[in-house]
């Protein structure tokens, strides 16, 4: 790892915030930063590593601000990245909006974190929730002399306190299934996935044990059930508070959670379903005259579920004008900021077919550059529903209390990257 | 803020610090610290207030502690000897019951980097490390290396190192990891941190109780154990396997590292490590973070290298979306490219010809040379991709595809036949250096079965004059003599022009033109002067009329009258084809002073031939005219009346500027002659400008 020194910068590449960690590289050497940026940003050869003689700018840009590690040792790339989107992600909890406004009102607060992210190079306590507990906002508050050590900063779970309360235990379990698509413009799926993420809300008191089942073919197989109500699932991740030894042995998810909102796992199918929502498009350019488009929408899913939120994307050429719309149900919208026409359907029920048409008028003097191709982009929620099917059994909480907690389980299935080409 | 200079600021601060009233308000002097650092934060200098802020560090208040020492860390190097007057108080803080503040003590105590701070550092480090806080073991762990940092590469203390070795086996994860990091920084010299057999299995066991970068930084020292057995390493396997479906990139990655170092050892296993580093790599590549999904497409680049094929079955996880930066999308076309097969190979390259008419012209030649690179293998689906590309008739895509050509009937030679039918009516679209080589290369090796093969050459011989790239003129003489062996009666003619040219002119051609016009001019501008010279010399013998019947739909019939009565309507009788050499003009015009200066409007663009035709009608003489359209525009006339006095005239068009500046000399000081000369001048310039409108 070893990033010698971690820099916020401005959009113009002025240093709001330097923390020099190790004392290798000068620090002097951040204004060579924005001017390589710009030129490699010129010969079209921007990449997340820029280097300047001995010394390596690892970069990412959030909003206004670029954060920047340097180093000299040949350091683990994904390790610094993970690093600086951690940071990010520390500063989110604590701002709530990570911007230049937010680092210049809070900067005691940014540089009191930045001492206890890192040390020489090393990060240290990164958990938000730990460092919440003893570096906090209302800096105004005036603690002499008893400011102590929360018990996480040496405990043996790092990510839960002891001594929690609440008047009712509960946990909360949102299972969120992302369709990502990639349609090919003759219509053909080039990419089609599913990205699940099962998400925990968790209001317990002390240090309780919590054992997740679902609906797992492996685990299925294992104890000899039927196969046809379960789901295999790829490339499953835990957050570091599950057992994965106790999951390799028994594919039993057990842990010790968090306090609060945090992701248990993510998991991925990439068995081929049918897109829940089928687009086709018809995009035609009379030059010098007008656009026309005819958009056709169908829910490809079951006829007991609704889609919420439908906004399909449409692009529409930079210079178009005048626009007019024609849709079977929804509203069309005209977004010249982003060159697309959004359809918003509110609900959009299973089984279903619309329709939209828009006109455009095109001036009669074309425009010189040439416009990219952007693709018809889909947004979409679909409620009580999972692609996959999976299901949680049950949830079983037990802490050494005895008190009784209930379990609520969300379903809900997104658009992600949901993408059709146009031709 | 109002603006003022840092030592305005530094002495109003330095008054504050130094109140008695704000001292005794925390909350007002924990501001006017907090604005010493906001300034530091900004650059400005605020090393003067150093005393005063080491009289704050003294507070109970944790907060003001942590800025006042950020503040010392700063600036500790600029004044050792006020710095250490802080030593003080950070060692009372290093014995204070809170462990924060030990901690935060400790801490900045190690960071001060000045000379002489190690013999005060060194007992509460010792003391640190046998602390009953974990958050000052943690602390002081790093200390030693930062200490060992601070004496510049000096001998290793022994005692230090065991007592870190021993700490090894702390409970808590993170002085654990603290403890490699520290070993690794201070045996640097002796090759770092020894991984012998029981801490390998330490760390093994502890592994699932450190955080993201505790393991992904175990990960990366247990690269240096070699387990002694087979059964050793696959139990190793079994138990690391799970963090390869870590959530954290950096993790999946180290896990990933010691499967294929441990397997390297042992081959048999490897077929079977890299399946199974295989999903999380993937996973990567599709991870939400730009910059983690760049960093798994370069290492997945880099397994393809040795094993073409491994991700065949996954292509279609490197297609490119619309919106991924543009790193990224190079880096999956790389990939793609990689990983061709006979079952995907008709996708992948129906998806990189999309690619191939991207807005991005970066974007659109590496698809390209994608199809290039796939082509070696692949060749007729790709050639025929290729020629269609070409019917696009884009310079940024014709020059790529010519220069893959190039390359391809290098390594492909089956291929010529259909290259060297796609070739014929490239050259409209190719402006480059690298595109005009690739094509004079290849209608030189392969110009026998390009039937226009010569005459395109001819067109480049042609122009060799204005080529400004010498790569194209060596390339263009090289391929001619080629072609000439095959085809030697289209081609000798020219290769004699080409060889004439390029012999003609010596490599110092600037000499013969030293000490003259054309280094104050600039050789550009004096090639367009003295071409427009050339023009001029052929004119005078074309009769009059002639040259201005052929002007006659650039001056309409009324102007013409106009024109020509001119000469009757003043004293002034112009003498035709007088012609003047440029030399004599010159030292003429070097020699007299400027007799009138004038500015006429003028607006846009003109064609200087109308100008200086019309000019001829009424007897004025263009000695040198700039080119069309170039700015500053200049024209040099001459004329010469029936008595022998001489009008050199100067006409020059500033950019940007809507006059035409007159300047006019006379050899013999006679203001009516002037004045009917410049009379004339006005009205002609005054009817082009007419015209034109």
């Amino acid at each position: 790892m070893s990033a010698s020194a971690v820099f916020i910068l401005d959009v113009k590449g002025k240093p709001l915030i330097s923390r020099n960690y190790k004392g290798d590289v000068a620090m002097s050497k951040i204004e060579h930063f924005m001017p390589l940026l710009v030129q490699r940003e010129e010969e079209g050869a921007l990449a997340p590593l820029l280097s300047h003689g001995q010394v390596h700018f690892l970069w990412i840009k959030h909003s206004n601000l670029y954060l920047v590690a340097t180093t000299s040792k040949n350091a683990n790339a994904s390790l610094v990245y993970s690093f600086l989107y951690k940071t990010i992600e520390v500063f989110c909890e604590y701002f709530k909006e990570l911007e230049e406004e937010s680092i210049r009102d809070n900067f005691v607060i940014v540089y009191e974190l930045l001492d206890e992210l890192m040390d020489f190079g090393f990060p240290q306590t990164t958990d938000s929730k730990i460092l919440q507990e003893y570096i906090t906002q209302q800096s105004n508050k005036l603690e002499t002399g008893k400011s102590r050590v929360p018990p996480t900063v040496t405990n043996a779970v790092s990510w839960r306190s002891e001594g929690i309360k609440y008047k009712k235990d509960e946990v909360f379990i949102d299972v969120i299934e992302s369709v990502n698509l990639l349609v090919n413009a003759n219509g053909s799926v080039l990419l089609s996935e599913i990205v699940g993420t099962i998400k925990l809300k968790v209001f317990l008191s002390g240090m309780p044990e919590l054992r997740l089942g679902l609906n797992d073919r492996v685990l299925f197989e294992l104890t000899g059930r039927s196969k046809n109500k379960s789901v295999e699932l790829e490339d499953v991740k835990f957050h570091q508070c599950v057992r994965l030894s106790r999951f390799d042995n028994d594919r039993t998810i057990s842990f010790i959670p968090p306090d609060g909102d945090f992701e248990l796992m993510s998991y991925r199918l990439s068995t081929q379903v049918k897109p829940l929502i089928w687009i086709e498009s018809v995009i035609e350019k009379f030059s010098h005259s007008r656009v026309e488009i005819m958009v056709k929408a169908k829910g490809q899913f079951k006829k007991q579920s609704v889609a919420n939120g439908v906004e399909i994307s449409v692009p529409v050429p930079s210079d178009a004008d005048s626009p007019r719309f024609k849709t079977s149900v929804g509203s069309a919208k005209y977004v010249p900021e982003r060159n697309v026409v959004i359809w918003s359907i509110k609900s959009f029920p299973g089984g279903k077919e619309y329709l939209m048409r828009a006109h455009f008028g095109l001036p009669s003097v074309e425009k010189e550059e040439v416009e990219g191709r952007p693709p018809i982009g889909v947004k979409f929620e679909i409620p009580y529903f999972t692609v996959s099917g999976i299901q949680v059994r049950y949830m079983k909480i037990i802490e050494k209390s005895g008190y009784q907690a209930l379990p609520w389980v969300r379903y809900i299935t997104q658009s992600g990257d949901y993408q059709l080409r146009t031709s | 803020m109002p603006y003022l200079g840092s030592e305005d600021v530094v002495k109003e601060l330095k008054k504050a610090l130094c109140n008695p009233h704000i001292q005794a308000d925390r909350l007002r002097y924990r501001n006017v610290i907090q604005r010493v650092i906001r300034y530091m934060t900004q650059g400005l200098d605020m090393s003067g207030v150093f005393m005063e802020m080491v009289k704050a560090s003294a507070t109970v208040d944790i907060v003001q502690k942590k800025l006042v020492y950020l503040y010392m860390c700063t600036y500790a190097p600029l004044k050792p000897d006020l710095a250490l007057l802080a030593i003080n108080t950070l060692c009372k803080d290093c014995s204070d019951p809170n462990p924060m503040v030990r901690g935060l003590a400790l801490r900045s105590m190690c960071s001060l980097r000045m000379p002489g701070v190690q013999e005060y550092i060194q007992q509460p480090i010792l003391n640190g490390l046998r602390d009953k806080a974990s958050y000052v073991r943690r602390v002081a762990v790093l200390g030693c290396a930062k200490m060992h940092n601070l004496h510049g590469d000096s001998e290793v203390d022994g005692a230090l190192v065991n007592e870190l070795y021993s700490l090894l086996r702390d409970q808590d994860p993170i002085v654990v990891v603290n403890c490699l990091r520290s070993l690794e920084e201070i045996l640097k010299q002796e090759g770092g941190v020894v991984i012998n057999k029981p801490i390998a299995h330490h760390l093994l066991n502890r592994m699932s109780k450190l955080d993201q970068w505790g393991q992904a930084e175990v990960l990366n020292f247990l690269l240096r154990y070699q387990p002694r057995s087979e059964e050793e390493l696959f139990d190793i396997l079994n138990l690391l396997d799970s963090f390869l479906k870590s959530s954290s990139p950096g993790v999946v990655m180290g896990a990933t590292k010691l499967f294929l170092i441990l397997a390297k050892m042992f081959p048999h296993v490897q077929t079977d490590v890299l399946v199974r580093v295989k999903g999380p790599l993937l996973a990567a590549c599709s991870s939400e973070s730009r910059e983690l999904c760049f960093v798994a497409l370069c290492h997945v680049r880099q397994i393809l290298h040795s094993l073409p094929g491994h991700f065949s079955s996954h292509y279609k996880k490197f297609f490119c979306s619309y919106s991924e930066p543009h790193y990224i999308k190079l880096q999956k076309v790389e990939v793609l490219c990689e990983l061709v097969n006979d079952e995907n190979v008709q996708q992948v390259l129906e998806e990189l010809r999309g690619y191939c008419t991207d807005v991005s012209a970066d974007f659109a030649q590496a698809a390209i040379f994608a199809i290039g690179g796939i082509a070696r293998t692949y060749t007729d689906q790709c050639v025929q991709i290729l020629t269609e590309l070409l019917g696009l008739r884009q310079e940024h895509i014709t020059t790529v595809v010519v220069q893959t050509f190039r390359d391809l009937v290098w390594l492909c030679p089956q291929c010529t036949e259909a290259v060297c039918q796609a070739l014929p009516g490239c050259e409209e679209n190719i402006q480059d250096s690298e595109g005009k080589q690739a094509l004079i290369w290849l209608l030189g090796v392969h110009g026998e079965r390009i039937p226009n093969a010569p005459y395109v050459l001819e067109d480049f011989v042609e122009n060799v004059k204005s080529e400004t790239f010498p790569a194209v003129k060596m390339e263009l003489l090289t391929a001619l003599l080629r072609l000439f062996l095959s085809r030697p009666a289209e081609c000798q003619d020219m290769l004699g022009r080409l060889l004439y040219y390029c012999i003609e002119r010596p490599v110092n051609s600037w000499a013969s033109d030293f000490n003259t016009l054309v280094p104050v001019y600039g050789k550009a501008h004096w090639a367009t002067i003295s071409k427009c010279q050339g023009a001029e010399r052929c004119d005078p013998e074309l009769p009059k009329t002639s040259s201005f019947a052929a002007s006659g739909p650039l001056i309409p019939e009324e102007n013409k009258e106009r024109v020509q009565e001119l000469p009757d309507s003043g004293a002034l009788m112009l003498v035709p084809n007088r012609q003047l050499t440029a030399d004599y003009f010159e030292k003429t015009w070097l020699s007299l002073k400027v007799a009138h200066q004038q500015v006429l409007p003028w607006r846009g663009e003109f064609h200087p031939d109308t100008l200086q035709m019309a000019l001829q009608v009424v007897n004025i003489q263009t000695i040198a005219m700039s080119r069309a359209g170039s700015r500053p525009w200049k024209a040099y006339l001459s004329a010469q009346d029936d008595t022998g006095c001489l009008f050199l005239t100067e006409l020059l068009l500033e950019p940007g500027n809507s006059e035409m500046q007159i300047s006019v000399k006379q050899n013999e000081a006679r203001t009516e002659t002037l004045n009917s000369f410049i009379s004339v001048l006005e009205t002609v310039i005054g009817t082009i400008e007419e015209i034109k409108s």
